[in-house]
C-alpha cells in the first residue's frame, strides 16, 4: 500500500543530497524517503556526515544541492512563515537534550507550546504534566533543573519537549549514546511506545546494534557518501559490504564469545 | 429522544451530551487535536453538567490526540464523573488507544498545577543564607591558595614559568592600549575640571598638584583595578568554568599534577605582577594627559608643569598608589579564579559567576580602596 504511493504517503523525502566542506565531499547524492508510522534509522561510520544530513533535513545547515521535503514543504526553498509551520510539525531530540539550563523542565516542555498555540495556562500546565508522564519521567520532575538530572532523564525531557505540539515525526540524534544497557533498552521502548501507540514516526541516528537489532523497523546505512543499503534489519545485514559485515559481525563475534564462555 | 444542550455551533460540533435513562453520553465530534484544544475546552465547559457519565461516544471524531483526550478527562473529573465509568465506545483503534494511553498516565498526574513562587522572605533568607556560604567559601579558598603559595616558597623550582609568561602577556601585555589610552584622558579631564576652578582664584599652577596627587593616589589605581577586574578577573572566571565542565581540570589532577600550580598560582602571581606596572603607567599616562590640557587651556608650558611636578609630587604619594595595586589584584584574582573553579555543571552557570565575579572584584576593590584611606590617614601617609 505504501509503495503503491509513496510520495503521497511520505513523511520526509530527501533526495539528491550534495554537501561539500570546501573540497572535502560529505554526501554526494543520498536520496531515501520515509513514509509515515515507521521507525527509521540511519547508520554509517564516523565522519560519514549522519549529523550532518540530519541537520539539512531539520532545516539547520544548508546542503550544497539536493532536496528535502519534509512534511510535504520543500524545507529549503520554504518561506520563513512555512517553515515555522513544519518546525510545530516535527519535534527533535538532540543528543545531549539541549534542555534551556535557565528553565526548569517543565518549563522547558512548555516552551513549544507557550511560542507556537495561545493555550490558556490552565490547559498548557496540566499538558506538560502529560508529556512529562508520556516521556516516562516521574512526575515531581517538572520542578527539577536539567543540571539536576541525569544522562538518561536529560534525553527524556528532551523527548517530553520534542513531543510537546504532538508532532507527527520526532527525530533523534543518537538517543541511546552514554546511556547504560538498561536505561538504553527502556529508552528504546519509550521510541517504540512513539511508533506504535502514539503513531508518531521516528527518524533516528544510532550506533547502538541492540537498538537496531530491536525495534528499528528499517534501516538506511550511510557510507562514502551515498545510501548503502536501506531496508529491513535482516536485508541490511545480508548486504555484500565490508563495511556492513564487520559492523554487524561485531555484534556475532561477542554473541559467540559469550556462548563459549558459557 | 436526544436531548441536545443549547450551545453556538461551532461548540455543538466538537461536543454534546445525549442523556438517556441510564445516564449520559457525551458525544465528541470533529477535530479533537492540539490546535483545537481551546475550542474543545470552551465547548465541554459550556455543556450541562450531567450527575453520571456513562459513555464516551467518539464515532464522529476525525481526529484525536493526547490533548485531546486529556482535555475529556478533564471534564469529567471536573463535573466529580468517575472516568472509569465512561466506557469509550465508538473509537477508531487508534484513537481508543490514546484515550486509554491517556486515562492510565492522568490517573497519576499531579494536581499542581504551574509551579508556584516562592515568597519575598524565603528569598531574602535564602540569599543571606547564601552570602554566608560564599564569604565562608572565601575564607577557604584563601586558605587553599595560601597553603599553594607557602609550599611554593618551600619549592620555588616548582614555579611553572612557562604558564607565569603566558598569563603575563594576557593579563599585563595586551592590557597596556587600553590602560594608556583611559588614563590619559582621565588626566585630561581632570586637569580640566580643576582648571576651571583653580583659574578663578588665580591658582592655575596648583592644578599640577591636583593631577599628579590624584592620579597617583586614587585615580590610576583604582581605574586601572576596575579595567583589570573587567578584562582579566572575568576571564578567569570563564576559562577556569570552562575547563572544569570539560573536566579538564580532573584530566590535570589525573595526570598528577596540581590545578593549584598549573591553573591558580600562574594567574596570581601575574596578576599580581602586572597590576603595580599597569598602575604606575597609568599614573605616567595621567600626568601627560593632565600636561596637555594645561597647556592648551591654562597657557602652562611642559617644563613649568614639569617644575611644579617635582615640587608637588613627592615619592609618598606614588608609593600610596602603588602598595595598593597587588592588594586588589590579589582580591581580584582570588575572586576570579574561585568563581571559575565553582561552576557547576550547566553551561549557564559560566555566564552567570562571570558576571558575579565582575561586580564583587569592583566592589572589593572599591571597598578595599576605601580602607586604605582610613589606614593611610590614620598613619599620616
Amino acid at each position: 500500500m505504501a509503495s503503491a504511493r509513496p510520495a503521497k504517503d511520505a513523511i520526509l523525502e530527501v533526495d539528491g543530497i550534495v554537501t561539500r566542506f570546501g573540497k572535502q565531499t560529505i554526501h554526494d547524492g543520498v536520496s531515501f524517503s520515509v513514509p509515515r508510522g515507521q521507525l527509521v534509522a540511519l547508520i554509517g561510520g564516523s565522519g560519514t556526515g549522519k549529523s550532518v544530513l540530519l541537520r539539512e533535513i531539520i532545516g539547520l545547515m544548508r546542503p550544497t544541492a539536493g532536496t528535502v521535503r519534509l512534511l510535504g514543504t520543500d524545507v529549503w526553498k520554504a518561506s520563513a512563515t512555512e517553515l515555522s509551520k513544519v518546525r510545530s510539525r516535527f519535534g527533535m531530540m538532540f543528543q545531549d537534550g539541549a534542555l534551556f539550563s535557565s528553565l526548569d523542565v517543565a518549563h522547558n516542555v512548555a516552551v513549544p507550546l507557550l511560542e507556537h498555540t495561545n493555550l490558556a495556562p490552565e490547559l498548557i500546565w496540566p499538558l506538560v504534566q502529560l508529556r512529562i508522564a508520556q516521556a516516562g519521567l516521574p512526575p515531581d520532575t517538572g520542578v527539577k533543573m536539567p543540571s539536576e538530572l541525569s544522562g538518561g532523564m536529560r534525553k527524556r525531557a528532551a523527548i517530553a519537549r520534542a513531543l510537546a505540539l504532538e508532532p507527527e515525526v520526532i527525530f533523534l540524534d543518537e538517543p541511546t549514546s552514554g546511556l547504560d544497557p538498561i536505561t538504553a533498552r527502556a529508552f528504546d521502548k519509550l521510541v517504540r511506545f512513539l511508533v506504535d501507540d502514539l503513531g508518531v514516526t521516528v527518524f533516528l541516528v544510532t550506533h547502538d546494534l541492540d537498538t537496531l537489532l530491536t525495534v528499528v523497523d528499517r534501516l538506511i546505512v550511510l557510507a562514502k557518501g551515498k545510501v548503502l543499503a536501506d531496508g529491513s534489519v535482516s536485508e541490511v545485514m545480508e548486504t555484500n559490504d565490508a563495511w556492513v559485515q564487520s559492523y554487524f559481525s561485531v555484534r556475532t563475534m561477542h554473541g559467540e564469545s559469550q556462548t563459549k564462555a558459557g | 429522544m436526544t436531548l441536545r444542550s443549547r450551545d453556538t455551533p461551532i461548540q455543538r460540533q466538537l461536543a454534546s451530551i445525549e442523556t438517556s435513562d441510564g445516564g449520559a453520553i457525551l458525544h465528541l465530534t470533529g477535530d479533537w487535536r492540539l490546535p483545537h484544544v481551546q475550542a474543545v475546552t470552551a465547548a465541554l465547559m459550556a455543556l450541562p453538567k450531567p450527575a453520571r457519565v456513562v459513555a464516551l461516544d467518539g464515532g464522529s471524531l476525525t481526529a484525536l490526540d493526547t490533548a485531546g483526550a486529556l482535555a475529556v478527562l478533564r471534564y469529567l473529573q471536573r463535573i466529580g464523573a468517575d472516568p472509569k465509568s465512561a466506557a469509550p465506545r465508538n473509537f477508531t483503534p487508534h484513537h481508543q488507544r490514546i484515550v486509554e494511553l491517556v486515562a492510565g498516565q492522568f490517573a497519576k498526574l499531579p494536581s499542581v498545577g504551574k509551579p508556584h513562587s516562592e515568597s519575598y522572605a524565603t528569598t531574602v533568607g535564602r540569599d543571606a543564607v547564601e552570602f554566608v556560604e560564599l564569604l565562608i567559601s572565601y575564607v577557604q579558598f584563601l586558605g587553599y591558595t595560601a597553603a599553594g603559595i607557602g609550599t611554593l616558597i618551600l619549592h620555588p623550582w616548582k614555579l611553572r614559568l612557562k604558564e607565569l609568561a603566558a598569563q603575563f602577556q594576557q593579563v599585563g601585555i595586551t592590557a597596556i592600549p587600553v590602560v594608556v589610552l583611559v588614563t590619559f584622558l582621565i588626566g585630561v579631564v581632570i586637569a580640566y575640571l580643576l582648571g576651571l576652578q583653580a583659574e578663578k582664584y588665580g591658582a592655575s599652577i596648583f592644578v599640577v598638584d591636583g593631577v599628579a596627587i590624584g592620579m597617583a593616589r586614587e585615580f590610576s589605581p583604582i581605574l586601572v583595578a576596575v579595567i583589570i577586574a573587567g578584562r582579566s578577573g572575568a576571564a578567569f572566571t570563564a576559562q577556569l568554568g570552562t575547563m572544569k565542565l570539560t573536566e579538564e581540570t580532573d584530566a590535570i589532577r589525573v595526570l598528577g599534577l596540581s590545578p593549584m600550580d598549573v591553573l591558580i598560582l600562574p594567574r596570581v602571581f601575574a596578576i599580581v605582577v602586572a597590576l603595580p606596572l599597569l598602575v604606575f603607567l597609568g599614573v605616567v599616562m595621567g600626568i601627560l594627559g593632565g600636561m596637555l590640557m594645561a597647556n592648551v587651556t591654562l597657557g602652562i608650558t611642559p617644563a613649568t608643569y614639569i617644575e611644579r611636578l617635582h615640587a608637588a609630587l613627592h615619592l609618598k604619594h606614588v608609593v600610596a598608589g602603588l602598595v595598593k595595586a597587588p592588594v586588589f589584584a590579589f582580591f581580584i584574582a582570588i575572586i576570579g579564579i574561585r568563581m571559575g573553579m565553582t561552576v557547576s555543571r550547566d553551561t549557564r552557570a559560566i555566564g552567570v559567576n562571570t558576571t558575579s565575579t565582575v561586580v564583587q572584584s569592583i566592589v572589593s576593590v572599591i571597598l578595599l580602596d576605601a580602607l586604605f584611606a582610613v589606614v593611610f590617614q590614620k598613619l599620616g601617609v
